[in-house]
């Protein structure tokens, strides 16, 4: 190995690392949704935490990400929007994950 | 009207942000599908004039502005910004720079929001080198005017007028608040002003997700349905299907 491979090498990896935070922060940037007007994450601590707290009650008060409450009266219908857009994200990235890792190779 | 995009678009001697504003309503459209109202000089409604399905206001910019552009000092009007309740026919208005370009629907969802105020706090540098911000430029975060969502209500009135309150007095704010870069920038004049009549405490409701951007020494080397190429160092990249602030204004002639 010589110079001009590391260097090669090193210049792939950061192409690759680039483009995963790029497609990476597109995927929390879709996972944002709308509820009752105010604003969430479709990520695993808002599912985690709406899927306890139905367990427990029938509605429920979350606080969104800007830390203002807001009250979830219809605790299935808003874990049905989360994950269907959480997954669909994440499917989305998948994709193009499997796509750079050919190009890697 | 109920919803709709407002643009400013001001035309100098160096820079036909026209070209870029064509771009970008032309994406509105496609993407957002939302009526636009560019607020103008005369210099750019002249160039503005063929594009379908938009308002032109025609503006007088009062006062002129310098920027660094690649290394030279250029001119700018930038200090219209604060005219935008006034400007806006909508009751849910979408401010945009005319250099960010909208490759989804994504801003759509905050239409459907009880915020009456909302811009971005975080930005994504594109090309991986975090070259956007620089340290300790002011003693307050900065908040990015580039989008701004809004809807006409009292306080959100306020807000702009607080804006161009600053812009009247921002030699005195900016040593107030410390700002390094000296010329009249509406990114800081927003910050201030959120801050001032949020009782001197931070202003903390924001879109939610980072704004992506590139800086103007990367250049834009394609654009591509919905989505642009572009290239810093000799390092080409891409990205697709989210909205991103250019700030090369040479991207349109690509």
């Amino acid at each position: 190995m010589d110079l001009k491979s590391f260097k090669e090498f090193s210049d792939r990896a950061f192409d690759f690392q680039t483009a995963k935070k790029n497609e990476l922060e597109k995927t929390k940037s879709r996972q944002v949704v709308v509820y009752n007007g105010r604003i969430f994450s479709a990520d695993a601590q808002t599912i985690c935490l709406v899927s306890t707290l139905k367990q427990l009650q029938k509605q429920f008060y979350m606080l969104d990400k800007n830390n203002n409450p807001v009250m979830i009266s219809d605790p299935d219908d808003f874990l049905r929007i989360l994950i269907e857009k959480n997954q669909e994200t994440l499917n989305s990235y998948h994709s193009l994950f499997e796509r750079f890792k050919q190009k890697g190779k | 009207m109920d919803k709709g995009v407002l643009l400013y678009c001001f035309d100098t001697k160096d820079t036909r942000y026209s070209d870029v504003a064509k771009k970008c309503i032309s994406l509105v459209a496609r993407n957002l599908k939302l009526p636009v109202t560019v607020v103008c000089n005369t210099e750019a409604k002249q160039n503005l004039l063929g594009v379908k399905g938009i308002d032109i206001v025609t503006c007088v910019p009062k006062q002129g502005n310098k920027r660094n552009y690649k290394g030279e000092q250029i001119d700018w009007f930038n200090q219209e910004r604060f005219r935008a309740y006034e400007h806006s026919p909508y009751e849910q208005t979408l401010l945009m720079d005319c250099d960010f370009f909208c490759f989804s629907n994504e801003l759509l969802k905050y239409f459907d929001s009880t915020y009456d105020f909302l811009c971005h706090d975080k930005v994504h540098d594109a090309t991986g080198s975090n070259r956007i911000l620089g340290k300790n430029e002011c003693l307050l975060p900065i908040v990015w005017a580039t989008v701004i969502y809004f809807r006409k209500t009292t306080k959100v009135k306020m807000i702009f007028e607080m804006v161009n309150y600053v812009k009247n007095n921002y030699k005195h704010f900016s040593n107030l608040y410390r700002i390094k870069f000296r010329n009249f920038r509406n990114d800081y004049a927003f910050a201030i002003a959120l801050h001032q009549l949020n009782g001197m405490m931070p202003h903390k409701e924001f879109f939610a997700e980072k704004m992506f951007m590139i800086d103007q020494n990367t250049k834009v080397v394609k654009f591509l349905d919905n989505g642009i190429v572009f290239a810093r160092d000799g390092k080409i990249n891409s990205i697709e299907h989210i909205d991103i602030h250019v700030l090369d204004k040479e991207c349109c002639y690509v």
